[in-house]
């Protein structure tokens, strides 16, 4: 009884705000050096176009396993947070994993696992290509390399500044939250029917909290405005030159290069594979 | 050279019924360093936008009159433009970074502008401010200070004439405040800015401004050269401006005729060392003794915690902390930004728990309590009132932890509690909209609810003029009667000094001292260790008489007498 109870301490203390702020942040700024990071944004979301698109055109369970264990492994490089490699597998289940596994338990054949495998597998490939480019790239790289592909600035500058906030909104929602948790009183929650009231009550809260949440925030971002505005924000937007000094900051190195020919490669051997089998 | 020049100036904010600034005609000269003094409200902040142009380009409203700077017209001139020229840091600088790491929010403005340079530029306003080594740091990685030298770097890479700054030292501990002002003065001695401050702390304008304008009612009274500003300790009363203590003190003394009337009133402790004698027969008051037997309602045992951080090990912010909390102490916690206070109080509501270790809340566990149940034993004010306000009008933020416990006349409690806190007229108002004394008076309120044993209050005094922090330490006193055990964790020492019985002084998450004022402020290796500045009045009285431990002006006019004494007291 200790031991889960213990247990259920620990899980709600993981999943705490103050916890899924650590892991945005982790997610976006904490994996800088690793050798995805690296990469020229450019290269990455060719190479990301590649993987985001052809499993879903191709059948070949070799072929598709192979293209998996090459973005199992750039997942791996690019340090992606513990949070999101769950949602992943989380994600992953929800869509197709859980029938492959109805599909086992209730003695399905081989003609019934098949094509289900294939799906999970696609998806799989799919979304660990996404997590590698998106989780693994610092924002600021991946808006400059969608500039690059003509995406308006507005857009990146988006993106930057989301990531920029998201630390801060989570913030003040967790002192929101804090708040209701010093002062609220919610229901017993020892028993079953206790715990479900606890759980609505919960909701409940979280819903309550946005109210004074978009408040404290509208009151902040007053400021913000102003200082992008000082800040020539609305200038730069329209300055070609601007533009131009951004760019001039990718360069396509030995590395990338080396990536490229090797993703290159592996693909050809699997679907080489893929021929002979 | 002036580098502002107005004209006439005049303007009201969209829909207002009257304007704020009034037929303002004034130069600022060159190389200049000017605070801008007045009280809340009488259009200080108003003043410096017009001066980047913001208003009346971004901010429109009813304008009239002319604003110059460097030359340039601020109606004609776009605000990029402009913001070359003049550069602004707000009072609520946080908000004014933009960019996630050190370097690329220095060096965004000249990126906007597109200045090919724009990364040298940006290296060189953050050697400017000080802030060499951390180009490449997360802005979540600095403290409080570094923040604000940040957000200054990103006005100072555009290389402007002119630094406007909003309230600089506001929320800082007075080591960083005395950082942000080496970095101003070097500014203004070494690359020539011309340097306004908008200021509450007249202490930094006698040391560091030249000039002092006081604003009144959307007017300019009056810009004179700092001592002479300084000695109008009539007139700044009246606006709610406080000189420094050394020269009310000085002011009181003429007053009752225990210093000539042809002495000019110092504004420094190098001036007040002139002026001042010890009295021969002045002796110190002794503190109140610790009180050791009280009952202990909360007990630290062994406690360490440490923080997750983004990169790498985790933060550790206490290791081994022992400490016990008496009933019936006011407890002043001290220590640097960074040093723990927030932590502690955290730990000791629950909301934090303690990677090892044990808080005790009445001889039991804190960890067996449910958060709920804490808070009848124990409540926290948050230095942020506008974390505190969870409903739409203070009324019903007041009543919320009564009413969701059911506890009879809650409405008589909360009508009684409106009504200490001065907050009746105001209850249907949302608590994000009032100032910041109404602001800090209702979260008091709040807290205070539960009629809780312990109350745990974090910075009750930042961001407020001079006026309403006398107000707050005024209910702070008051709030002395209702609660039992009280902890205060500030910067502000004449709050610690007038208010605590009880100081304890945290330092890397270690407490270096607990003790009285008398043993603290005495103790110098301590004042240099965690570097506390004590209140300027008692640093006067320790310059004249190294033995002398005068708190306040009353106490210093009892122990020290003026030059030219004229009567005998």
């Amino acid at each position: 009884m200790r031991i889960a109870d213990k247990m259920s301490e620990s899980i709600l203390d993981k999943i705490s705000i103050d916890f899924l702020r650590n892991q945005v942040l982790k997610n976006a700024y904490g994996n800088d050096d690793t050798v995805i990071a690296a990469m020229d944004p450019r290269m990455l979301l060719v190479w990301y176009l590649f993987f985001g698109i052809t499993p879903w055109f191709v059948n070949n369970i070799a072929f598709l396993i192979g293209c998996f264990i090459l973005v199992a492994i750039t997942t791996k490089l690019a340090r992606v947070a513990g949070l999101v490699l769950l949602l992943f597998v989380l994600g992953v289940f929800s869509q197709t994993g859980y029938l492959l596994l109805v599909t086992l338990i209730f003695g399905g054949d081989a003609s019934a696992i098949m094509p289900l495998l294939v799906l999970t597998l696609k998806v799989a490939t799919v979304s660990l290509a996404s997590v590698t480019i998106f989780s693994g790239l610092d924002p600021d790289k991946l808006a400059n390399g969608l500039m690059w592909y003509g995406c308006p600035e507005r857009l990146s500058f988006s993106i930057s500044y989301a990531y920029r906030m998201l630390p801060l909104l989570m913030e003040e929602f967790q002192n929101v939250l804090l708040s209701y948790r010093l002062r609220g009183n919610p229901p017993q929650h020892d028993k079953f029917i206790g715990k479900i009231k606890y759980l609505a009550y919960q909701i409940k809260i979280i819903i309550h909290a946005f109210y004074p949440l978009m408040l404290n925030t509208a009151k902040r971002s007053r400021t913000t405005v102003e200082v992008l505005e000082i800040k020539g924000y609305r200038y730069a937007a329209v300055n070609k030159a601007v533009k131009k000094i951004k760019m001039s900051c990718m360069k396509i190195s030995n590395n990338d290069l080396l990536f490229a020919s090797l993703s290159f490669l592996w693909v050809s051997v699997t679907v080489l594979i893929s021929t002979i089998i | 050279m002036n580098v502002i020049e107005i004209e006439r100036l005049t303007y009201s904010y969209p829909g207002a019924d009257y304007p704020t600034l009034k037929n303002i005609t004034v130069q600022i000269e060159k190389g200049d360093f000017l605070a801008i003094v007045g009280n809340n409200g009488c259009g200080k902040s108003t003043f410096c936008k017009t001066l980047n142009g913001l208003i009346p380009q971004f901010i429109s409203g009813d304008f009239s009159g002319s604003v110059k700077a460097c030359g340039l017209d601020t109606k004609e001139n776009d605000v990029g433009v402009l913001a070359q020229k003049v550069g602004y840091v707000y009072q609520d600088f946080e908000n004014q970074i933009v960019r996630p790491t050190v370097l690329d929010d220095a060096s965004y403005a000249c990126l906007n502008y597109a200045m090919a340079d724009y990364k040298e530029r940006g290296m060189q306003a953050l050697k400017k401010c000080g802030l060499t080594g951390k180009e490449n740091d997360y802005i979540w990685q600095l403290s409080g200070g570094q923040t604000h030298l940040l957000a200054l770097a990103g006005a100072v890479s555009l290389e402007p004439e002119v630094l406007i700054l909003d309230e600089p030292i506001a929320q800082l501990d007075p080591m960083h405040a005395d950082r942000i002002y080496g970095v101003l003065k070097e500014l203004n001695e070494k690359y020539g800015k011309t340097i306004i401050v908008i200021e509450h702390h007249t202490e930094y304008i006698a040391d560091f401004c030249k000039h002092v304008m006081l604003m009144k009612d959307g007017e300019i009274q009056w810009t004179l050269p700092t001592d002479e500003a300084l000695r109008r300790v009539d007139e700044l009363q009246e606006c709610n401006i406080f000189p420094p203590q050394v020269t009310i003190a000085a002011h009181r003394m003429q007053k009752n005729g225990m210093m000539s009337s042809d002495i000019k009133l110092p504004t420094t402790i190098e001036d007040g060392k002139k002026v001042f004698f010890k009295k021969s027969d002045a002796e110190n008051i002794a503190a109140k003794p610790l009180n050791t037997d009280g009952q202990t309602v909360a007990k630290f045992e062994h406690v360490s915690v440490s923080y997750r951080s983004v990169k790498g090990e985790p933060h550790t912010v206490f290791d081994d902390l022992n400490l016990d909390i008496r009933k019936g102490d006011k407890i002043a916690l001290i220590g640097s930004n960074g040093a723990g206070k927030s932590t502690l109080m955290k730990m000791l509501v629950g909301l934090l728990k303690p990677t090892s270790g044990d808080i005790y809340m009445n001889s039991k566990n804190v960890r067996t309590f449910k958060p709920e149940e804490m808070a009848k034993y124990i409540s926290m004010v948050y230095q942020n009132p506008e974390d505190m306000f969870i409903k739409d009008s203070i009324g019903a933020d007041i009543s919320y932890s009564m009413q969701v416990r059911n506890i009879e006349e809650s409405e008589k409690r909360t009508q009684e509690l409106l009504e200490r806190f001065r907050l009746t007229e105001l209850k249907d108002r949302d608590g994000r909209l009032l100032s910041g004394g109404q602001m800090r008076r209702a979260s008091l309120a709040i807290g205070i609810a539960l009629n809780p044993g312990i109350l745990l209050l974090d910075e009750p005094t930042a961001n407020l003029d001079i006026a309403t922090r006398k107000e707050i330490m005024r209910t702070l006193d008051d709030l002395k009667s209702v609660t039992e055990t009280v902890i205060i964790a500030t910067h502000d020492m004449q709050l610690v000094c007038e208010w605590a019985d009880r100081i304890i002084v945290l330092c890397e998450g270690q407490v270096v001292y607990d003790g009285n004022r008398d043993d603290v402020f005495s103790n110098q290796a301590i004042i240099d260790k965690v570097g506390i500045r004590p209140p300027e009045i008692f640093s006067m009285g320790r310059a004249i008489s190294p033995e002398m431990l005068c708190y306040t002006i009353d106490d210093f006019l009892r122990c020290f007498d003026g030059e030219g004494l004229t009567k005998c007291v």
